[in-house]
C-alpha cells in the first residue's frame, strides 16, 4: 500500500528560485528510503511538503488517501519530522515536558499523555532522564529526544533531515540503532543526507536529488556506484568493490 | 535550507510568540553578559530591552518584558546577580526592572507611529532611557531614603556613558535586524 | 555556565515539595506582601518560622550564602543610606555625617523586611520544580481578562528552555572573538556591536527554526494543561499562612 503519493509537486520560493520541480514519487508503508544529494538539491524542501509546512506551487502530496492540503493537521500527526538542528526543535524545559508537547497540542487527556510520553521515552531509552533539562543531554540523546517527541504523537512516517550531523561516533550509533529499530517496528523511514556511509547498509531504496529533481531512484545495490556523479561521496566499501557494512556491527 | 525556512509561514501569532519568548530569554541572559570596558562595565541587559522594543514594538515587546518579570517574580534566576524573586522587585534596584515596561511602551509606540527612520529610533531610546531612570531613581530614593542628589549620583550618572554607547549601537543594529524579523504584517494587528 | 543556570531546586519530599504549586505561589506572594507592612516583632516571628522551614527542607548553608552574596551588598547599601538620611537624635557624629538612632532602626527595619522576602522566595524556589511553576502561573492568570494564559505558560517554558542556550552561544561568540584578539580593541562601540550582532542573529534564526518545529508538532493554544490537584494539606498550609500574615500586620 502506498502511504505517500507525490504528484507533479513543484515549489518556487518567493524570490523566484526553484526549490523542487515537478516531482513524482510513491512510497510504500514500511519502506526505508534514503534521499541523497548536495546541499540545496531540494531534499529539505521536499520533506517540508509532506506535513504541510510548505504549500506547493503546483501538484499535491497524498498521505494514505487524503491530500495534505485538505487536512494539514492530520499530515502533521502522521508525518513526524526530526530537524537538522535538534537544539532548536526541543521545546520543553525537561525531557518529559518536551515529549508531552505534541500530545498536549493534540488536546489529549492528561493520563493518555503520560502513557504516551512514557512509551515514547522507553522506545528511545531516555526514560531514566525524564526529569533532566534537555540542554544537559549529549548530542545523540538530544536527537533521540526529538525522535521521542514525534513518536508520542503517533506518527507513522518518520522523516529525518541530516540525522547524523554534529554527532560523535557513539551518538551516530545511538541514533542509527534507534532508526533501524523503529523501521523494524513498522514505521516508514525517510532520511535526507549527503553522507551515505552511515546509513546505506540499512536502506531499501536510494533516491538521488539534484537541482530540485529526482534523477535516480532504485535499490542501493544498483545505483550506489553512481553516487559521485550527483555530488555525493560513495561509501568506502563500495570504492573497494565490496558490499557496504553496517555501522552497528 | 535558509531559503526554505524563511519561506515557511507558521501562524503569525506562533512566530511572534516565539520571538517574544526568545527575546525574554535574551534579556535574562543579558543580565549575565557584560563588556568589561571602563570603570562601569557595560551590561547588555537594557541594551537587549531596547532592541526588543525596537524590533517587536508595543504588543509583543511588552509581552516579552512581562514574561521576563513574571518569571523573575516566581523566583527564576533571571535578574542580574542571580537571586530572583519578589525581593528583587521590592529591593533598591527594583525600579530599574519595573521601569522596563514603560520604557518598552514608549519606544514601541514611537516605532509604530513613525517610519522607522534611525533618528526616531534614537529619539525613542533616549525617551525610554529617561523613563527607565525616572522609575529606577525614584524607587531607589524611596527604598533607601536618600536625597535626590545622592540617588542620581549613585543610580544614574555612572551609567549614562554606557547608555549612550548602547543607544548608538542599537540604532544601526535594529536597522539590519528588522528584515530578519518580518514583522511588517504583524504590526497592523 | 552550570552555576548560572542551575535553578536552585532541591529534590526532596517534604510537605512543601508536595504542596500544590498554586497554593505555594499564593502563600509566597502573600507572605512577601505582608512583610512590607510588618514591624520588628512580626519580623522576628516570621524570620523564626522561615528559619525553621529552611532547616526543615535542609537548605544547604553554602547555597544560602552564595545566593545572598549579591543581595547582601544591596542590603548594606540600603542600611547605610537609611541611617545617614533620617533626621532625629544623633547616635554618632563623624565630621559632617550624622548617624541617627532613628536612621539605624529605619535601616534595620527595611533591610530585615527585604531579607525576609528573599528567604520566602528562596524557600519557594527550592521546593518548586520550575516546570510545574508555569502551570500555577497559568491557573492564576485564567480569571485575568485579556491575558492568554496558555500562551504565557508556553512563553515562560520557552524562556527557561532557551536562556542557557543563548548564554552558551554568547560565550562561544565571545571566545571566538577573544581568540582573534578582540580584547586589543578598546572602542566600546565596536565591542558592543561585534558581540551583539552575532548573538542576536543566532537568537532570531533559532526562533525561526523553533516556530517551524513547533508548527510541525501541531502547536495550538488550545492545549491540554497540566492538572494540579489540591489536597487537605494545601488548604491547611494556606490557612496557616493567612493567619500568620494577619498576626504580623497587627
Amino acid at each position: 500500500m502506498n502511504i505517500i503519493e507525490i504528484k507533479n509537486l513543484s515549489h518556487r520560493f518567493a524570490n523566484g528560485e526553484i526549490g523542487i520541480d515537478d516531482i513524482n514519487l510513491t512510497i510504500r508503508e514500511g519502506e526505508f528510503v534514503v534521499f541523497a544529494g548536495m546541499n540545496g538539491s531540494g531534499k529539505t524542501t521536499l520533506f517540508r511538503h509532506l506535513n504541510g509546512l510548505l504549500t506547493p506551487s503546483g501538484g499535491s502530496v497524498i498521505l494514505d488517501g487524503i491530500s495534505v492540503a485538505d487536512d494539514p493537521k492530520r499530515a502533521r500527526r502522521m508525518v513526524g519530522m526530526v530537524f537538522q538542528n535538534a537544539d532548536s526543535q526541543i521545546v520543553g524545559e525537561t525531557v518529559y515536558d518536551d515529549v508531552a508537547f505534541g500530545p498536549e497540542n493534540l488536546g489529549l487527556e492528561q493520563a493518555m499523555i503520560a502513557q504516551r510520553v512514557s512509551e515514547a521515552l522507553h522506545a528511545v531509552g531516555l526514560n531514566a532522564h525524564a526529569d533532566k533539562r534537555p540542554h544537559l543531554l549529549s548530542g545523540g540523546e538530544k536527537r533521540r529526544l526529538a525522535i521521542a517527541g514525534i513518536l508520542a504523537m503517533g506518527s507513522r512516517v518518520l522523516v529525518f533531515d541530516e540525522p547524523f550531523s554534529n554527532l560523535d561516533y557513539p551518538g551516530i550509533c545511538q541514533v542509527l540503532k534507534q532508526i533501524v529499530s523503529l523501521h523494524h517496528a513498522g514505521h516508514t523511514i525517510l532520511i535526507a543526507t549527503h553522507d551515505l556511509e552511515k546509513v546505506i547498509f540499512h536502506a531499501q531504496r536510494l533516491i538521488f536529488m539534484k537541482d530540485g529533481n529526482i534523477i535516480q531512484d532504485g535499490a542501493p545495490d544498483d545505483n550506489l556506484k553512481e553516487a559521485e556523479r550527483f555530488g555525493v561521496r560513495t561509501p568506502c566499501a563500495t570504492h573497494f568493490g565490496k558490499e557496504p557494512i553496517s555501522w552497528l556491527t | 535550507m535558509t531559503t526554505a525556512t524563511t519561506e515557511i509561514n507558521p501562524a503569525d501569532t506562533l512566530r511572534m510568540t516565539v520571538y517574544a519568548s526568545l527575546s525574554a530569554a535574551l534579556i535574562a541572559a543579558g543580565a549575565y553578559m557584560a563588556i568589561p570596558i571602563g570603570p562601569v562595565p557595560i551590561v547588555l541587559q537594557n541594551f537587549f530591552v531596547m532592541l526588543t522594543a525596537l524590533l517587536l514594538a508595543v504588543r509583543w515587546g511588552m509581552g516579552a518584558i512581562a514574561v521576563y518579570l513574571l518569571a523573575g517574580v516566581c523566583g527564576l534566576p533571571v535578574f542580574a546577580g542571580g537571586m530572583g524573586g519578589i525581593g528583587r522587585l521590592a529591593g533598591p534596584t527594583g525600579g530599574y526592572l519595573i521601569g522596563y515596561l514603560p520604557m518598552v511602551l514608549i519606544i514601541g509606540l514611537i516605532v509604530e507611529k513613525t517610519d522607522k527612520r534611525m533618528i526616531f529610533d534614537i529619539l525613542a531610546m533616549i525617551l525610554g532611557t529617561i523613563i527607565l531612570y525616572t522609575c529606577g531613581v525614584t524607587w531607589l530614593k524611596t527604598v533607601t531614603g536618600m536625597a535626590w542628589s545622592e540617588a542620581f549620583t549613585l543610580g544614574m550618572y555612572p551609567f549614562l556613558i554606557g547608555d549612550a554607547v548602547k543607544i548608538a549601537v542599537a540604532a544601526p543594529l535594529a536597522r539590519s535586524l528588522r528584515p530578519l524579523i518580518r514583522q511588517a504584517e504583524t504590526l497592523k494587528i | 555556565m552550570a552555576d548560572v543556570t542551575a535553578f536552585s531546586y532541591l529534590t526532596g519530599a517534604s510537605a512543601l515539595h508536595k504542596m500544590d504549586v498554586r497554593f505555594k505561589l499564593a502563600s509566597m506572594i502573600l507572605c512577601s506582601l505582608t512583610t512590607v507592612k510588618t514591624q520588628f516583632a512580626g519580623l522576628f516571628f516570621l524570620t523564626l518560622v522561615l528559619g525553621i522551614i529552611l532547616l526543615y527542607i535542609r537548605f544547604p548553608l553554602k547555597t544560602l550564602i552564595r545566593e545572598l552574596r549579591y543581595f547582601s551588598v544591596l542590603l548594606l547599601f540600603v542600611f547605610i543610606a537609611r541611617s545617614l538620611s533620617a533626621p532625629g537624635l544623633p547616635f554618632i557624629k563623624l565630621g559632617f555625617v550624622t548617624v541617627t538612632y532613628k536612621g539605624i532602626s529605619d535601616g534595620a527595619l527595611v533591610c530585615w523586611r527585604l531579607l525576609n522576602i528573599v528567604f520566602t522566595g528562596l524557600i519557594f524556589v527550592a521546593t518548586t520544580r520550575p516546570s510545574t511553576l508555569k502551570t500555577a502561573v497559568e491557573w492564576w492568570l485564567k480569571p485575568v481578562p485579556f491575558i492568554p494564559e496558555q500562551r504565557v505558560a508556553v512563553m515562560i517554558s520557552l524562556m527557561i528552555r532557551f536562556m542557557p542556550v543563548i548564554l552558551e552561544q554568547a560565550r562561544e561568540t565571545a571566545d571566538a572573538q577573544k581568540a582573534r584578539g578582540v580584547e586589543n580593541r578598546k572602542n566600546p562601540f565596536y565591542r558592543l556591536k561585534k558581540i551583539a550582532l552575532p548573538v542576536l542573529i543566532r537568537t532570531f534564526v533559532t526562533a525561526d527554526e523553533l516556530s517551524v518545529a513547533m508548527d510541525a508538532r501541531c502547536y495550538t493554544e488550545k492545549r491540554t494543561s497540566m492538572k494540579l490537584t489540591a489536597g487537605k494539606n494545601d488548604w491547611l498550609i494556606l490557612g496557616g499562612v493567612i493567619l500568620l500574615c494577619c498576626l504580623m500586620v497587627v
